[in-house]
């Protein structure tokens, strides 16, 4: 579903990217670890085509991001660091809007307002500007948008910093969900716990390169965490 | 679909921040008391012109019985109309007259420039319709759209957009869109506000057709401004950038440009001032003159006392016509200098649309030089019917005793030869016509424009 094929991406003379390939199929949680630098948001963009590759290539459902991106990015849903509105809309209004050019049909309303629901906002929230709203309340919005778009493949950059425990905790719920219904997810994290309890397999880059790739069935979050620092040396 | 939408947002956004309004506001306000003043002054010189008009015509008719030439003299006066369409561009009407002294031997000016009699404050810029469209839309659109792209790349917005899978020519679409119909939210009622002043004060289709080219020129004008400021704005990195960029073109467009480019037209295609006109007609005349009395009068004194008195009549038809080719040659070469520099003008228009528009406007409108100079023309072909006639009926009564020149009078039938003046100006096809060069600069700007915005929308990534 998502994958890259030899995969490096160059600025100027470092190495953003050194020849990453990896899979991930639908219905599973791809987890990509590492410090910051290392490589992960420019994975991200080059999916989005915000980065165009300097060698090998990125396939989402088999067809390269760097050919059709318009296509390629229908299949794919993203949610950022920190999910950027327009503010002097509100949550509502915006997530009609991201809504209706995602899907190309506009939603109305009860449907609207459910999607924001299920993502955790407030029903009072969804009329008030977005100006007005908190990092996490905006993630929000972002969620239900990536929901409204009902896409093959998750793109997550840090989805959860910014979230507290218990609506990163909600967020995690939504990722197996949308796993069980057989979306391919990829999101990089720093949280070491929540790749251990949700993801399926876990990779870990340094420096532009993939360095470990592992099922989070196969090892508990202590060796997680000794294997992350190990290679973090 | 997508660039509908993305249309009402961007509407939206103008709205409630509040810029739509204020700016938008600000310029209607501009143009409605523009149009006011347009259409005041329009009315009462029109009124002032037609009264003149037939008053002087009626003293002409009503002199008593005298010696022709002390008619000729005193002569007739002609005004030239206003066309309906200067109130909304008065062109170069403040700065040429609107008034011929049609008199014997001499080809006149225009007089009663309304520029000489202004006090400092008018000369320091007449407000009117072209002007604030011409200098001030741009600004307008400076202001509503200088963040379109580079605000939404520095507020993270843009990538949360192209992620979705919109193309970035759907963006560009929307917000050209939403540009769009905010300007026309303030210029439309400007352009029916005309429309009405024009239907009050023209008759016949002939103005109105002057009118849609002119919106159809303005409208080019506006749609260059838009995408230019997209493109300029997809391009900058942030909008701090783009607002600077866009505001130094629009310095650079609206003032330097025009007076470097008519500074250069006149260095290339170089008109004389009025005194060396003037002095240079004078010595060419006395020389055609003069040639012409020894050639065909036999003489060398012009008017002197070697012509007997019963050859005055057909001495005033010699005089007159070796003067008429000088003067069209003289006339001719000025004017065929200033419209040079004009056509210079108008190329420039590739560059800064502004002065292809200005020309455009003032060609649409009837209130250009070359206006100017087709009523110039009319005014002095009156002037030579009257002068003709006159050295006709001279010749046909000479008198036979030699002596008795000037007691001779005419009457009222020989006033009532000269016709009413009637001048007729060029139509709006003819007035098109030789504007197309002005349209099809700014409709390659346009042109240009677009292209431009289409790439750069597209070659910068969030």
């Amino acid at each position: 579903m998502l994958e890259t094929v030899s995969l490096s991406k160059a600025f100027d003379s470092t190495l953003a990217l050194d020849n990453v390939s990896l899979r991930v199929e639908p219905g599973e949680i791809y987890c990509l670890l590492g410090a910051n630098g290392a490589g992960k948001t420019t994975l991200i963009n080059v999916f989005l085509n915000f980065v165009t590759p300097t060698r090998g290539t990125a396939r989402v459902n088999g067809v390269d991001v760097t050919q059709a991106p318009l296509q390629t990015k229908r299949d794919i849903a993203y949610i950022p660091e920190q999910v950027m509105l327009y503010g002097v809309l509100s949550g509502l209004e915006n997530l009609r809007y991201f809504a209706a050019l995602a899907t190309g049909t506009k939603a109305p309303r009860d449907e609207l307002l459910r999607l924001l629901a299920q993502a955790g906002l407030d029903a009072t929230a969804a009329e008030r500007r977005v100006s007005t709203y908190s990092k996490g309340m905006r993630q929000k919005v972002g969620i239900a948008i990536a929901l409204a778009k009902n896409a093959k493949a998750l793109l997550l950059d840090e989805p959860t910093s910014g979230l507290d425990p218990k609506a990163a905790a909600e967020f995690s719920q939504l990722l197996r969900n949308a796993r069980d219904a057989g979306v391919a997810v990829l999101t990089t994290t720093h949280d070491l716990f929540h790749a251990k309890q949700t993801g399926s397999r876990i990779g870990i880059m340094r420096q532009g390169r993939l360095v470990a790739e592992l099922k989070s069935a196969d090892l508990s979050h202590a060796d997680l965490e000794a294997l992350y620092l190990e290679h973090m040396k | 679909m997508s660039a509908r939408l993305i249309a009402q947002r961007e509407f939206t956004e103008l709205w409630r921040d509040g810029r739509l309004l204020l700016a938008g506001g600000l310029v209607l306000v501009l143009l409605a008391t523009a149009l006011a003043v347009g259409w005041q002054q329009q009315r009462s010189t029109d009124a002032e012109r037609r009264a003149a008009q037939a008053l002087d015509y009626d003293d002409w008719l009503k002199q008593d019985a005298r010696h022709p030439h002390d008619a000729a003299h005193q002569g007739l006066h002609v005004f030239k109309p206003e066309p309906p369409l200067s109130i909304i561009d008065p062109g170069i009407t403040p700065y040429v007259g609107t008034t011929i002294w049609l008199q014997s031997h001499k080809q006149s000016e225009l007089r009663f420039r309304p520029a000489q009699d202004a006090t400092g404050l008018q000369r320091f810029g007449s407000l009117s319709v072209a002007w604030v469209l011409q200098v001030l839309a741009p600004l307008l659109v400076i202001v509503l759209g200088f963040n379109a792209f580079a605000g939404e790349r520095e507020q993270g917005t843009l990538r949360q957009t192209l992620s979705l899978g919109v193309s970035p020519r759907q963006l560009l679409w929307g917000k050209a869109l939403a540009l769009l119909a905010g300007l026309a939210l303030f210029l439309l009622p400007a352009v029916l506000a005309a429309g009405a002043a024009v239907g009050l004060s023209a008759q016949g289709a002939d103005a109105w057709w002057r009118l849609g080219a002119l919106v159809l020129g303005y409208g080019l004008y506006i749609a260059i401004a838009v995408f230019g400021v997209l493109a300029v704005s997809a391009l900058a990195s942030t909008s701090r950038m783009a607002l600077i960029v866009l505001l130094a073109l629009w310095i650079a467009g609206a003032t330097l440009a025009p007076r470097a480019v008519s500074d250069l037209a006149s260095h290339l295609y170089p008109s004389p001032s009025r005194q060396a006109f003037n002095q240079q007609l004078e010595g060419d005349l006395h020389t055609a003159y003069t040639r012409a009395w020894k050639d065909q009068l036999g003489t060398d004194k012009r008017w002197g006392a070697t012509l007997p008195l019963n050859r005055w009549g057909e001495a005033l038809r010699v005089d007159d016509e070796a003067g008429y080719g000088v003067s069209d040659q003289h006339f001719g070469a000025l004017w065929d200098a200033f419209a040079q520099q004009q056509r210079l003008q108008e190329w420039a228009g590739l560059a800064v649309p502004l002065l292809a528009l200005r020309a455009y406007s003032m060609g649409l409108a009837g209130t250009d030089f070359s206006a100017h100079r087709h009523f110039s023309t009319a005014a002095e072909t009156q002037r030579r019917t009257m002068q003709d006639l006159i050295s006709d009926d001279l010749v046909a009564h000479a008198d036979p005793l030699g002596n008795q020149h000037f007691s001779y009078q005419a009457g009222k039938a020989l006033w009532a030869k000269v016709g009413r003046f009637e001048y007729r100006a060029v139509s709006a096809a003819e007035a098109l016509r030789a504007n197309l060069r002005s349209l099809g600069v700014l409709a390659f700007g346009f042109v240009a424009a677009l292209l431009f915005a289409v790439w750069a929308a597209g070659v910068r990534k969030p």
